[in-house]
Order: structure tokens, then C-alpha cells, then sequence
């Protein structure tokens, strides 16, 4: 299992770069992604679409649905890609430190 | 090699990006005689296996060429198509929805020299590169999925299988003897992209065994909810247990009493993979087809529960799919569909005429609806 490390952090990771535990998150592993996610800098709308699928992902054990991430957070899917070019999933979730999205993706 | 950009910049990724263009409009394609004729079409032959003749009302003739292809194919492949197209056909080709390759032409004449040209080319292992055929009551291009080309949930192989199947049935390709089209598809797993669910008939790929649970990484890399909610009968359940190393973790319980191996559970999830070497094999499946011509469309139907998967060149599954072919092909009336036929003589005898054994896995028990798949009746024969 290939791990990396940052700011003095280690974190072990799958090939698509997705944490294998939701436990290692941490504010460094937002940093460490944010530029393969091509986002420069994290506002608040960012760490609210964050906070929320954490939250939701401990509640829940699941992800949301990406109709239920809208009318939480009162962001549109449109702005959601604004936010992270790679979408709710590979992005936001990926940052969120929430496991890999499967089915037929 | 080494890297070379292709004028991106990973460090504005969004700058000069270009999206939401859509396809490219298929009238850019159009052969100059269909452009001319698009929705003026009078009338069509079928010459000949594989030629096809369109007449329009200005009187233009287009004489199409269908040829197989493996649709897995490399770019030199495609290159020698564009090659042949540049020569005969101003450079103007078409795939079809089978996933054979159609070249027009607009002379009788052309079209001959063309067919001849295409059956001639062979790789260099003898088989043909473009064997002409397809079209009117034959066995046509099967189409067909990933198997252990690409995926990641199948049971068996899909392009491996559909070689043996195109190579035992090769002559029907090439001829028009059937009593009515029939249609081949295989799906390496019950997924079923693709066909299967709606083809004379249909290879499927199948499990046999109810998956592993790795408990030590199921609640790191699933979503435990989603995998308990895909299970069609209820067969799993969410679950604590104590590893070797003394934690407690979150993950699943299989009820393998209930399990059917439809796999669902794995593909929501990777800690429950099920594929097995002798455990996986192939379902086979007829009578099914999508046109309403005379009778509905109508569903495939599971004919045999089981054929091991044999690999490079699976003889049994050749076998058995010869000998349904051949017998529908000498049983069945004029126009009549595999499903049509085995409606008509009833199922009691399609098993008896293709010597098919029939088990207890024929008969449905997924709910309600099995109930409507047995007979109320007694009409039946002996
Ligand atoms: C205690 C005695 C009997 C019981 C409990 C009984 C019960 C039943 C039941 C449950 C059915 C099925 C109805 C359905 O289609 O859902 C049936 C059908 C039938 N029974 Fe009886 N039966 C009895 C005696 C008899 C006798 C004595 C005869 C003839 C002399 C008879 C002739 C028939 C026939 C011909 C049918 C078929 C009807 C059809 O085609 O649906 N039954 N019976
Ligand atoms: C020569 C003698 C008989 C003839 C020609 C005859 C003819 C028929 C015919 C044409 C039907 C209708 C079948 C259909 O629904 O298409 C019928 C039904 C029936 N017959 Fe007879 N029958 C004869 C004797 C008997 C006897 C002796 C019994 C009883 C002891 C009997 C009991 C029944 C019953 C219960 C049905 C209803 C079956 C059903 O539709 O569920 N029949 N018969
Ligand atoms: S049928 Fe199943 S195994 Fe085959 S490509 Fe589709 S999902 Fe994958
Ligand atoms: S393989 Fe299918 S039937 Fe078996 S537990 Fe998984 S989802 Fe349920």
C-alpha cells in the first residue's frame, strides 16, 4: 500500500489517491490534496462542503447523495464543480477523507 | 518515452479548457449519395450475404459492405479500415450497433471488388481481418462486454468466449439460412451490459460462491449501508467482530443460505470479492429479442444453469450453442425468432429437441412473479 507523507504527517493511500482510513484525516491531508484537485485556495465554501459530507459520513456510514449535498449545503451541482473541478466525488469527497466512490462509476 | 504536454498546464488545470462540446455532428460523416438522399429512401435488397442496396427516389443507388470485427480492436486495425475506406469510399466508413463495420459504395460492381478485398485480408494467424456478411436471416455479430479484458466483477471472459462462439458458428455469418435473425450476446457478469436479457441468445457469466468478507478493511473502504441495501434478498447484515489483533471493527455478515452470488455486494464494495476458478462459469440463455415484429419483445430465458468456464477455447459452450442453433435453425418455421419457436412448441419441447437437461435452477423463485413462470395449466405434453 503506497503511503506519502506531508507536513510531517503520513498517510497511506490507494492508486486514485483516496485515504484508506477515514481516521488518518486531518486539516494537512485537505493541503496535501487540494493541488492534484486543481484548487488553489480553500475558502469556506470548500470546508462547508468538507464539514458536511464528514458529518454525514459519520451519521450515516454512507455518502450523500449529490441532490442531498445540494440542498444542505445550498450549493448547485454547477457550483459544487466551481468549487472542485473534479466533482462531488472524486473531489470533495476524496478531500473529506471519505472511502473511494463504487459501482458503476 | 519521455513526458511530452500537450500544451496543458497542470498548474492552471482550468485555464483554456474545453468542454461541453458534445459529439461531432454525424452529418460531417455522411458519404456524399446519403448527404443527397438522407430521408428519400424508396426501397432495399439484400444483393447478397453482406451487400445491401439502397434505392432512393432520385434513382441513386448505395451499395453497402457489412464485415465483422472483433470491436476490441487496436488503432492499426482501425487504420487498415480507414485505409480500405480511402480507397474505395471517399474515406467515408460506418460502424453498426452490432459493432460490425459498413462500407458504401455506389455500383453493384464496386461493392463486388470491395467484398473481395475485405474476405482477403487475414491476420497472421490465418483469421480473417474483415469476413463480409451479417445481414438477413443470419447469426450476426455478438455483442459483448469487458470480461478479464477490463473488469473488475466478472465471471468469465468475453472477448475469448465470443471467438469461439463467432468461430463455431462462422458460417452462418457468411450466409442467410437461418429461419430468422439470430441474435448472440454475452455479459461476463448478471450486470448484464449489453444485451443478454433480450437476445435469441445470451452467454452470462455466473458465480457459484458467496463472496469473502475482509473484515479487516470492509468499514475503511466501503460504505457499509450500500452494500447491505444491494443485496436483492436480504442476505447480508451489518456486524462487529473482533480481529485477531483484538480491535473491534465495524463490517458484514453473509447469510450464505440466502446468497444467490449475484455479486452486487462486491461491486458497491471491495471487501467482498466472490470470483473463483472453478466456482465461475456461464448461464446460458434464449429466446429473447427486442423487435415487436408479429409477437412482443420478449425476455431471454435461462436454458442451462451451468457450463464451466474452459478457457482458451471453451468446448462445451461451443457445443451446446452449435447444437441449439442447429436445431432451431432445422425446426423452426419461416421467420419465427428462437423465442417464437420455443413459445410455439412449448418449452417442455425445446428442451427435449436441443437435448437440454432441465434442472431445478430453471425454474424462478425470486419473489412474487415466480409464481407466473410456472404452469397454471394443463396443457403440456409429455
Ligand atoms: C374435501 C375435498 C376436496 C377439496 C378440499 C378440494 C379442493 C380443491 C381445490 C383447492 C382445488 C383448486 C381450486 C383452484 O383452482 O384454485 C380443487 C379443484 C378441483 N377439484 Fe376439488 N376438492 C375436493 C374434492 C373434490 C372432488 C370429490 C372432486 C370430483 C369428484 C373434485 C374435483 C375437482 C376438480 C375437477 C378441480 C379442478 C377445477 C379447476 O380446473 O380449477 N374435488 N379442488
Ligand atoms: C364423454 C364424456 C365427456 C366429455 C365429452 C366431456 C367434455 C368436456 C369438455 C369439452 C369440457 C370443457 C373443457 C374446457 O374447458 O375446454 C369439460 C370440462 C370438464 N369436465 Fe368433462 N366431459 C366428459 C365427461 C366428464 C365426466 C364424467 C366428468 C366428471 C366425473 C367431467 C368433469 C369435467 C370437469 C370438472 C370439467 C371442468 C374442467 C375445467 O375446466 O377445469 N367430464 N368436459
Ligand atoms: S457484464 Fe459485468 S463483468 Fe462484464 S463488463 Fe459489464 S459489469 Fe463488467
Ligand atoms: S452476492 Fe448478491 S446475493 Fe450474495 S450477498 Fe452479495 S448481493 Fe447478496
Amino acid at each position: 500500500m503506497p503511503s506519502v507523507e506531508f507536513q510531517g504527517k503520513n498517510f497511506d493511500i490507494d492508486e486514485d489517491g483516496f485515504l484508506q482510513r477515514f481516521e488518518d484525516w486531518c486539516p494537512e491531508w485537505v493541503d496535501y490534496v487540494k493541488d492534484s484537485e486543481g484548487i488553489k485556495d480553500l475558502t469556506d465554501e470548500h470546508n462547508k462542503v468538507i464539514e458536511f459530507l464528514q458529518d454525514y459520513y459519520k451519521k450515516n456510514g454512507i455518502a450523500p447523495m449529490v441532490r442531498i449535498l445540494s440542498k444542505v449545503t445550498g450549493y448547485k451541482l454547477k457550483h459544487i464543480y466551481e468549487l472542485f473541478p473534479s466533482g462531488p466525488g472524486k473531489g470533495a469527497c476524496k478531500m473529506a477523507g471519505l472511502p473511494k466512490p463504487t459501482g458503476c462509476v | 518515452m519521455a513526458f511530452v504536454s500537450s500544451g496543458y498546464n497542470p498548474d492552471k488545470p482550468m485555464s483554456d479548457r474545453i468542454s461541453d462540446i458534445g459529439p461531432r455532428n454525424y452529418e460531417e460523416f455522411l458519404p456524399p449519395v446519403i448527404k443527397k438522399n438522407f430521408g428519400k429512401w424508396l426501397y432495399h435488397e439484400i444483393i447478397e450475404p453482406g451487400v445491401l442496396m439502397h434505392k432512393a427516389e432520385s434513382g441513386d443507388e448505395v451499395y453497402t459492405v457489412r464485415a465483422g470485427t472483433a470491436r476490441l480492436v487496436t488503432t492499426s486495425y482501425i487504420r487498415e479500415a480507414c485505409a480500405i475506406a480511402k480507397e474505395y469510399c471517399g474515406g467515408h466508413l460506418r460502424w453498426t450497433t452490432r459493432n460490425n463495420v459498413e462500407f458504401m459504395v455506389e455500383s453493384l460492381e464496386d461493392a463486388k471488388k470491395l467484398k473481395e478485398t475485405l474476405n482477403a485480408k487475414t491476420f497472421p494467424g490465418g483469421s480473417h481481418m474483415f469476413p463480409v456478411g451479417g445481414t438477413g436471416a443470419s447469426i450476426s455479430n455478438i455483442v459483448h462486454t469487458q470480461g478479464w479484458v477490463h473488469c473488475h466483477t466478472p465471471a468469465t471472459d468475453a472477448s475469448g468466449t465470443v471467438k469461439v462462439i463467432m468461430d463455431e458458428l462462422f458460417e452462418e455469418f457468411t450466409s442467410m439460412k437461418m429461419p430468422a435473425i439470430l441474435r448472440i450476446a454475452v455479459a461476463c457478469c448478471l450486470n448484464m451490459c449489453g444485451a443478454c436479457h433480450c437476445s435469441d441468445l445470451a452467454v452470462v457469466g455466473y458465480h457459484r460462491k458467496p463472496p469473502m468478507v475482509d473484515n479487516a478493511y470492509l468499514d475503511n473502504l466501503c460504505e457499509i449501508p450500500l452494500a447491505i441495501a444491494s443485496c436483492p434478498t436480504g442476505a447480508l447484515k451489518p456486524s462487529k467482530m473482533e480481529l485477531p489483533d483484538g480491535k473491534t471493527v465495524k463490517t458484514i455478515a453473509v447469510n450464505n443460505d440466502r446468497c444467490m452470488y449475484c455479486g452486487n455486494c462486491y461491486t458497491m464494495c471491495p471487501s467482498l470479492p466472490l470470483a473463483d476458478q472453478e466456482g465461475d462459469g456461464i448461464v446460458l440463455m434464449v429466446g429473447g429479442k427486442v423487435s415487436n415484429r408479429i409477437s412482443n419483445p420478449k425476455f431471454s430465458k435461462v436454458a442451462v444453469a451451468f457450463i464451466p468456464n474452459e478457457p482458451p477455447r471453451w468446448p462445451t459452450l461451443a457445443k451446446v450453442t452449435r447444437k441449439i442453433v442447429e436445431t432451431y435453425a432445422a425446426e423452426a418455421k419461416k421467420y419465427e425468432r428462437l423465442g417464437d419457436w420455443a413459445e410455439r412448441i412449448g418449452w417442455e419441447r425445446f428442451f427435449e429437441k436441443c437435448e437440454l437437461e432441465f434442472t431445478h435452477h430453471l425454474i424462478d423463485d425470486f419473489r412474487d412473479p415466480a409464481y407466473f413462470t410456472w404452469r397454471q395449466t394443463t396443457n403440456f405434453k409429455f
